[in-house]
């Protein structure tokens, strides 16, 4: 085995990184969320235990924002899953050499860089000058205010993301549906299973690992979304699209309360760790054939 | 029977119609702020909008040359490749070593490395700009490249693991026996064969690296400014710099487009590693 001990070598540029730079700063993010330290004022740092997470709980601009992390992410997942699942079974039907053309094409708002999404939508939304906003006034329908009122502003960032992450779904779909084993489906349909059934029954259970990856990765990369928030509405209007990701970066980058946005942070990441647990037990609860 | 096909081709066409579609509202807005960068502001403010109009590229020229855009692309660039340059080599290694060692450790590190990449970047951002500040790094390219890097080894090392593991463990035994030590069967015999995942590891770190807004504006905004805080720090709300900042959006989309031509065969495993197997 001595080519083995060898190979151990290997990890440790990066297991060392990953330690210095990965490891080291979380358990200081958790060290820091013990102490009221108001970055301007080093000195007055002290240390008061779980007191911030206390007038964390108790504040109704933490629950706000846990609100509105929910039902942003609720509306964007919901949407880019139908979307994305509608959009890849089409394409499954279409011949091959179409159907790469198109997911090529699709493809594009996925690697655009996240900030400048966020600009390409907001000429798209802007009030009165958004291409939206002229197209409705034109047809003569009524103007909406897209950034600036408090509902619709959670609308357009569940869009937004929805823009830019549909075709990822769309894609790890189509691979999945093209990994499937033809025969099986088939079978299926010889066995009179049609349209719903054969996605209810067939299609949607022999996809499951690949769906619960595409949901598990948006719901990881939804809690933490910032760049289009950032983009489009700053968390407004007022704190109507400030999540629990954007109301860490005021209180720990505008307020300068780092040990409270610490605390934010731990416990964001704490409601991100017990939402992938209940996803993958919801997903894997019922090992029957349906879903 | 003809009249079953018939019907059969005239929904197929529909279906493509219909996709066809849906792709093109998906690509409306990256279209309008195309146009958007090439009218003068009395064009991209005219009611109705206006599809004929004399284009200008006057915007992009004075966006790179006049406004210190360029240097924002010279600290991209540099930011990216270094992260590239450190994070694929280190992180390769590591896979390499994981693909052929099969232990609990192995296990555990593998399962460490994906709650790595669970983490939000917005907890970790927090001790980032903390010690960023302590060690004198904060605005430099050192803090970012390194952060960034170690952002970047989870995917990195779970990628390139799936290409090593697909090279037959009877090479490097052949290798072995003939005297090699470890180091030589690594770059001599399993590097050769994972080539092209090893392209398309770069490139999906450099775009990582490129595309990253969060940890860029915490961690720089005077010295280091790279292309996305650039942008989003750029008049925004004042309808005069719609073109101008149409003009960045464009330019920083470019070589995205370019990554993505040379990829786009390779893109689905990049993007479903551990997905689909």
């Amino acid at each position: 085995m001595h080519w083995q001990s060898a190979l151990r070598r290997f990890l440790i540029p990066s297991l060392l990184l990953l330690a210095l730079v990965k490891l080291y700063p979380l358990g200081l993010s958790v060290y820091l969320s013990f102490f009221d330290y108001y970055l301007p004022e080093p000195e007055r740092r002290a240390f008061i235990g779980f007191g911030n997470y206390g007038a964390l709980l108790s504040e109704g601009r933490f629950w706000a924002s846990f609100a509105n992390t929910l039902i942003i992410a609720a509306a964007a997942l919901a949407l880019e899953f139908a979307v994305g699942l509608a959009v890849a079974l089409g394409l499954y039907r279409l011949p091959v050499g179409a159907a790469r053309v198109l997911t090529v094409l699709i493809f594009l708002p996925n690697i655009v860089t996240p900030v400048v999404a966020g600009l390409f939508l907001r000429w798209m939304f802007a009030s009165q000058w958004g291409l939206i906003a002229m197209t409705f006034a034109l047809l003569g329908l009524p103007s909406v205010d897209w950034l600036g009122n408090p509902v619709w502003a959670k609308v357009t960032i569940a869009l937004a993301d929805s823009w830019q992450q549909i075709p990822f779904v769309v894609l790890v779909l189509y691979a999945g549906l093209q990994a499937l084993d033809r025969d099986t489906i088939e079978a299926a349909v010889i066995d009179g299973a049609s349209g719903w059934k054969l996605l209810w029954y067939v299609i949607l259970p022999a996809l499951r690992p690949v769906i619960l990856f595409v949901l598990t990765i948006r719901i990881m990369d939804l809690f933490r979304l910032f760049d289009a928030i950032y983009v489009l509405t700053g968390g407004g209007p007022g704190t109507a699209t400030e999540t629990l990701t954007f109301y860490t970066y005021r209180l720990a980058f505008q307020f300068l309360e780092i040990g409270k946005g610490s605390a934010l942070g731990v416990l964001t990441m704490l409601v991100i760790t017990a939402s992938i647990g209940g996803l993958i037990l919801l997903l894997y609860r019922r090992e029957r054939g349906a879903f | 029977m003809i009249g079953v096909a018939g019907e059969r081709r005239s929904r197929r066409w529909a279906l493509l119609g219909l996709l066809s579609a849906f792709t093109l509202v998906m690509l409306v807005p990256v279209l309008w702020g195309f146009l958007t960068s090439i009218k003068t502001p009395v064009d991209a403010f005219a009611m109705p909008p206006k599809l004929v109009f004399t284009p200008t590229f006057e915007f992009h020229y004075r966006l790179w040359f006049k406004e210190g855009f360029g240097k924002s692309l010279l600290d991209s660039a540099v930011i990216s490749l270094a992260v590239v340059g450190i994070s694929v080599p280190i992180g390769t290694m590591a896979a390499y070593a994981l693909s052929r060692v099969r232990t609990r450790a192995t296990r555990g590190i593998l399962v460490g490395l994906l709650v790595m990449r669970m983490l939000p970047n917005m907890l970790l951002a927090i001790p980032y700009f903390v010690m960023a500040k302590d060690l004198n790094l904060y605005d430099t390219y050192a803090a970012i490249i390194l952060v960034l890097v170690a952002t970047n080894q989870p995917f990195t090392i779970w990628l390139m693991r799936s290409f090593f593991l697909e090279v037959p463990t009877e090479l490097d035994e052949a290798a072995r026996i003939d005297g090699a030590n470890e180091w030589q069967i690594f770059l001599r015999v399993a590097l050769p064969v994972v080539r092209p995942g090893l392209v398309v590891t770069a490139l999906f770190s450099l775009l990582l690296a490129y595309n990253e807004f969060l940890l860029a504006l915490v961690l720089t905004g005077t010295n280091v400014k790279p292309l996305p805080v650039a942008i989003a720090s750029y008049g925004a709300e004042d309808l005069s710099y719609w073109s101008i900042s149409a003009a960045g959006a464009i330019g920083i989309m470019l070589p995205i487009v370019l990554f993505m031509t040379l990829t786009q065969r390779h893109m689905v495993r990049g993007l479903t590693s551990g997905a689909v197997k």
